[in-house]
């Protein structure tokens, strides 16, 4: 009688030989078909449209309620960051007027919690840095007016309490004094201006805060900004944990430059950086802090 | 019990392992899917979108490019399929009434006026 010696191992052949069966069937033979799928399982392009057209709905339906509920499906960290980024985007790739503005409306009325009934109202306010001066460790000494525009703002605007109750007691010391060129017919004023003098932000900026006539942050506006042999374009609301109205931009110290609104607008000229000096004698560099309103 | 019995067996145990893993274990993720692919639920809601945004812009051929991702079916059955889901549902009447004017525009819609968008 011959004696089999091959062993058990055709079992685990077999059960290989099974499970590489069952993958070919499931894989290539009947592969998985993408059916009932939530939104937030699409495509990234694919969420951009969804949320192009959650926002151009919400332009007929005013209806946030359930703009959000749709808005939600996509799981977002979040939402209104997400559209004011694509608003953004929409905006550098030359997207139609439309689609941007829809998006910065229903951006705008989600962060603010509440429906604008026209486009361009929104209900969010800026935030700005802060300076966060210990207490004691600063001489009080009074911020002396750095720029002086030619044109005054319009009666019914109050000043930027937010900007000027939060200026740090440091001393400016300006090497340059901005002015301002008013522009007939703009749409967009220049209401404030300040040094802000923030030990913890010790880059040159321009910062800007761009408000409609409710005084609500306004995202997607362009701004240039323009030097001697150079020009650049920023936006509002890239950075929408400082505000959907605000923007920045970067200076080089020594060097002048001009800013304005891409729509026509009130220029602002001879911008350059400026020193503060700290308590301890120690110097750093401030930011202008811009703000333009749509009277 | 012949060996051929048992190699059968192993090879159906070893299926079954595999597809309990790929089904149960480490089942299939969504992801990167087109709207073709949403729950008929999200998709109705996404036409719903669609004619809610037309009522704005009552841009006809924009709204076939918007109804052109959920699939190659024609525009008008994409919206009669969608307003058919919305009744079995009892959908709001003012969204039904969306659909049904979005159905009735693409019925006057013509390709052939459209003007190529670059």
């Amino acid at each position: 009688m011959k004696q089999d010696r091959r062993g058990s191992w055709y079992l685990l052949t077999g059960a290989v030989l099974g499970v590489a069966i069952g993958l070919f069937y499931s894989w290539v033979i009947s592969p998985v078909e993408y059916v009932d799928a939530p939104p937030y399982a699409l495509r990234n392009d694919f969420k951009d449209k969804y949320r192009a057209l959650v926002a151009a709905a919400y332009l007929y339906s005013n209806d946030l309620l359930r703009a959000e509920d749709r808005l939600a499906q996509l799981k977002d960290d979040n939402t209104a960051q997400s559209l004011a980024m694509q608003a953004q985007r929409a905006l550098a790739e030359g997207r139609p007027e439309g689609e941007v503005r829809a998006l910065g409306i229903l951006a705008m009325a989600l962060a603010g919690g509440v429906t604008p009934i026209t486009p361009g109202v929104s209900t969010t306010q800026a935030i700005m840095d802060t300076p966060s001066n210990e207490a004691g460790t600063i001489t009080p000494l009074p911020v002396e007016p750095i720029i002086s525009p030619n044109v005054s703002p319009q009666p019914s605007l109050t000043q930027t309490e937010m900007v000027n109750t939060q200026l740090p007691s440091n001393t400016v010391l300006p090497t340059r004094t901005a002015t301002s060129t008013p522009t007939p017919g703009a749409p967009f004023l220049m209401d404030d201006t300040t040094l802000i003098c923030n030990p913890d932000q010790p880059q040159p900026l321009i910062q800007v805060v761009v408000q409609d006539a409710a005084r609500q942050p306004m995202p997607s506006i362009e701004l240039v900004v323009t030097w001697t042999g150079g020009e650049d374009h920023f936006f509002t609301g890239l950075k929408p944990e400082l505000g959907l109205g605000y923007a920045d931009f970067l200076m080089t110290p020594g060097v002048v430059y001009s800013l304005s609104l891409a729509e026509a607008g009130q220029s602002v000229d001879q911008i350059t950086a400026a020193e503060c000096i700290a308590d301890d004698e120690s110097r750093y560099w401030g930011s202008w802090m811009l703000t333009f309103i749509q009277p | 019990m012949s060996r051929s019995t048992k190699f059968m067996i192993a090879i159906l145990l070893g299926a079954v392992a595999g597809l309990f893993y790929g089904w149960v274990v480490n089942p299939v993720e969504y992801v990167d899917i087109a709207p073709e692919s949403l729950r008929v639920d999200y998709k109705t809601d996404y036409v719903l979108m669609i004619g809610e945004a037309y009522q704005v812009d009552h841009d006809l051929g924009l709204a076939v490019r918007r109804l052109a991702v959920l699939g190659s079916s024609a525009p008008t059955d994409i919206v009669a399929n969608a307003l058919s889901y919305a009744l079995q549902h009892e959908y709001a009447s003012q969204d039904l009434s969306l659909l049904q004017l979005l159905g009735e525009s693409l019925l006057t819609w013509n390709p052939n006026m459209e003007v190529p968008t670059p």
